[in-house]
């Protein structure tokens, strides 16, 4: 009794439990749900978010935000059709796409990590100017006819059932916990995020952990780019515009506080399930998708409010306990 | 006054968190012009008790009388209207907001629109009521902590006022601030106050207080009336006695060290605007003290030499080499350790481990060669320092923010002679802290000055500084007034030094 309360008195045991509900509801009401296909198809609707939200989970425990990432994602993207269709080859314009992202990045930690700027204002710039850059290369245009490879990159299995981009994801992931959870560098930002005067004052190269951060979110979000354009298969000035919001949210229904300091990759890869699972469930039981989007928010809202109130009622509840104890029973 | 009918009384409240039994059928009674001071150690129950008079927490069992008439205190808000009213050793003062906007931020029945003459007018009254002087239209950013409280406490008294609980004001004051405090508390007591002082400092306890009530692990262990003077010592020993359950012997012991190689050299250092002509030598297993009133620049001295706010004048050696010191990265690797004084705000990540903050600083050395952090070594350093500076907890793996003042403190020192510093810069280390973790910190300070340390020692606590010092620099408004051998530094000079007056033998003794 006691382990399971704890189990679901922690957010990611309500998530496990949530997504157990709407996986059995899905399992049940679809035939051929809980098939691996299925299950592929849904990760990969949404696999370009899903990476990014892997760094973005790093940016919000450390207290900071990356509001440029979507920007960036379709920066690079139209970079390298841009490169492309100039005649460069594919390979050459992917890797100046990349380094596209690098600079992007480390535009942003210039500004955040030397000059100090608040991150939110200088990521909201980075918001505006990159999708501006987007825009400045390829106006209106749509370009594609890439090469065959680059397509199949993005719309074929790689790996057994697996695309590319969800091998990437997967190696992400496992390196994405093994350092926010395991390594000295996860520790700091940690600490960081939860105070970062204490940091600070304590030897941490506090503004080199914020800059590698936003180098490293810049250049995944511009790879995520990149494997977007491929499953496509063609490239626009407003492509994955307003992902970043998306992003943010698988992050902060994972647990991870918006004030830093708090949360787990755990967290995060079951609220992205939940996502995937519920407006997939929902889509099969003909809601719209702004209903989807809704009962997200919703559930967003519920996020920060369930674990409030679950500490309220414990105590409540600690209390009734003392108060129906007999008076005289000694103390400790 | 003390015959006059009780204004608040708390009978037979007990109350337990979790495992902790954190009052035990305590009984207390405030009257109407008297100080109560409540002493005991920390965790002796004191902060529980504060929370249940203000509303913050409900008792248990027991009941809350006020005028005689139980009363159920429902948040803070309730105990105001009750007149029930506390401040604490860090006033919470709004920094943009004028000192009448601050007094009188608490009213919201003043209608739509401020009538600042008013405003200013009652503010001043009520100042002036108190005896203070201060402008009331200045922002309170600028305000030193004594005057911060002194706004609270008009504040207090601008919602008429009858219980003010004050939970260690002295903690953050210097000297002369303590006496202009006393003056105030006073007044509040002519005017019918009844007053809960809360206090760690034996002396003004015994100076201020009417009647003095002991706590320890949440039981009331005595409530008596201050003894007449000639009885007064007595009585001072019997209550710390009671306090911590045991006989105390010296709490001051810096044992004599034969003086080591000279370690650090500071040649008119200065931060223009902060600090300036500031002029000391350390020698290896020595201990300086740093004092002065509050406002004296003392804190800004160590942040410069620990690179959190550099200096700009003046040059710095540390054993014979020449260093800029920039940054506290680098001030770490150079061996010099800063113990903050803002513990839960500078000092220690209080939602995280006791073994993740010890090993903050030196977190490279548990790192594997793939930067992963190495547990168990981690683990093993912070069993090492627990038992060796008696941090008491039943795991390091607790976090650092459930542990009482003194344990916080200590895990801080573990923190820094992690590090191996040569030079422990310690900031108010026994600030807020009880009896015995004080006395554990003068002792571990004692011996590491005698493991060869250099010890630039921080305090506003006179006696302190005197007991624990080699030789004490006194500053005053960021200027270094005079350095004292121990044999030179009585109070009286030191205090006299620190509030601007002149004093042949410190000139002489400055170059």
């Amino acid at each position: 009794m006691q382990l399971r309360w704890k189990f679901v008195q922690r957010w990611e045991g309500l998530l496990a439990l949530l997504l157990a509900v709407i996986v059995l509801y899905n399992a049940v009401s679809t035939p051929g749900y809980l098939t691996v296909n299925n299950w592929v198809n849904l990760f990969q609707l949404s696999i370009e978010k899903i990476i990014v939200a892997l760094i973005m989970t790093f940016i919000i425990i450390n207290a900071e935000i990356d509001l440029s990432v979507a920007s960036v994602m379709g920066f690079s993207a139209c970079m390298a059709g841009f490169l492309y269709a100039g005649g460069m080859p594919m390979e050459g314009a992917l890797g100046v796409a990349l380094l596209a992202g690098v600079a992007a990045g480390l535009f942003n930690s210039f500004w955040i990590g030397v000059v100090g700027l608040p991150s939110l204002v200088v990521t909201l710039s980075g918001l505006i100017g990159y999708r501006g850059l987007a825009y400045v290369l390829l106006e209106d245009r749509s370009i594609g006819s890439f090469p065959d490879w680059f397509n199949r990159l993005g719309q074929q299995p790689w790996l057994g059932p697996f695309p590319f981009a969800m091998l990437v994801f997967f190696v992400l992931l496992v390196f994405a916990i093994i350092i926010l959870q395991y390594s000295g560098f996860g520790r700091y930002v940690f600490v960081i995020g939860n105070n970062q005067a204490v940091a600070r004052y304590s030897g941490v190269r506090v503004q080199r952990t914020k800059m590698i951060l936003f180098v490293v979110s810049s250049t995944l979000a511009a790879l995520a780019g990149l494997l977007y354009a491929a499953r496509l298969g063609a490239v626009r000035g407003d492509m994955a515009n307003g992902f970043e919001l998306d992003i943010i949210t698988m992050v902060l229904l994972g647990g991870v506080s918006i004030f830093g300091g708090t949360g787990s990759l755990w967290g995060v890869l079951l609220s992205v399930l939940i996502i995937l699972n519920l407006r997939n469930g929902m889509g099969l039981a003909n809601f719209s998708g702004h209903v989807q989007t809704g009962v997200i928010g919703a559930l967003l809202i519920l996020s920060v409010l369930v674990p409030n109130l679950a500490a309220t009622v414990r105590a409540r509840w600690s209390q009734r306990r003392l108060r129906s104890r007999p008076a005289a029973e000694p103390g400790r | 006054m003390a015959d006059a009918p009780p204004v608040f009384e708390i009978q037979h409240v007990s109350k337990r968190f979790d495992a902790t039994q954190a009052l035990e059928d305590v009984s207390l009674t405030l009257h109407p012009g008297e100080v109560h001071a409540l002493i005991g150690e920390n965790g002796a129950g004191k902060s529980t008790l504060i929370k249940i008079m203000t509303g913050v927490h409900p008792p248990d069992t027991g009941t809350l009388l006020i005028d005689g008439t139980p009363r159920r205190i429902g948040n803070s808000q309730e105990a105001q209207s009750l007149g029930v009213a506390a401040i604490y050793q860090e006033p919470m003062v709004f920094p943009d907001l004028n000192v009448a906007e601050n007094i009188f931020i608490s009213h919201r029945n003043r209608g739509l629109l401020v009538h600042w003459g008013q405003l200013y007018r009652e503010a001043e009254a009520i100042l002036a009521q108190l005896d203070v002087h201060l402008d009331v239209r200045m922002p309170a950013r600028g305000l030193t902590l004594a005057a911060q409280q002194a706004v609270e406490i008009a504040k207090a008294i601008s919602l008429h006022v009858r219980v003010l609980i004050m939970d260690e004001p002295t903690a953050s004051l210097s000297a002369h601030e303590v006496d202009q405090l006393f003056r105030i508390i006073e007044s509040l007591r002519r005017q019918g106050v009844a007053i809960l002082f809360i206090g760690h400092r034996m002396e003004e306890v015994f100076q201020i207080a009417d009647r003095i009530t002991v706590l320890r692990d949440g039981r009331l262990i005595s409530s008596r009336l201050r003894a007449s003077a000639a009885e007064l010592p007595r009585q001072r020993e019997q209550v710390i006695r009671e306090m911590v359950g045991r006989e105390v012997g010296d709490f001051f012991a810096k044992s004599a060290v034969p003086r080591g190689p000279l370690l650090l050299a500071v040649r008119d250092f200065g931060k223009t605007g902060v600090f300036s002509g500031v002029h000391f030598e350390i020698h290896q297993g020595e201990v300086l003290g740093f004092a002065g009133l509050i406002g004296a620049r003392r804190t800004d001295v160590g942040l410069a030499l620990f690179g959190v706010e550099p200096a700009d004048q003046g040059t710095v050696e540390l054993a014979g080499n020449r260093v800029r010191i920039h940054s506290p990265e680098q001030a770490v690797r150079l061996g010099i350790a800063y113990v903050t004084e803002d513990r839960r705000g500078l000092g220690l990540t209080l939602p995280m481990s006791i073994a993740t903050n010890i090993t903050l600083p030196t977190l490279r050395r548990y790192l594997s060669t793939l930067g992963l952090v190495r547990r168990r070594e981690e683990q093993q350093t912070a069993e090492e320092y627990r038992g060796r500076l008696m941090i008491r907890t039943p795991s390091v793996d607790l976090e650092v923010g459930k542990l009482s003042g003194g344990n916080q403190q200590k895990v801080m020192l573990s923190k820094w002679l992690n590090a191996q510093p040569r030079l422990l810069i310690l900031d108010e280390p026994t600030r807020g802290i009880d009896v015995r973790a004080k006395a554990e910190v003068h002792h571990i300070v004692s011996d590491l000055a005698a493991q060869g340390l250099a010890i630039l020692l921080i305090s506003s606590d006179l006696p302190e500084v005197l007991a624990m010092s080699d030789r004490v620099l006194v500053m005053r408004e960021g200027r270094q007034m005079g350095i004292f051998s121990r044999s030179e530094a009585t109070q009286e000079r030191v205090m006299t030094a620190a509030m601007g007056q002149h004093d042949p033998i410190s000139q002489a003794v400055q170059r």
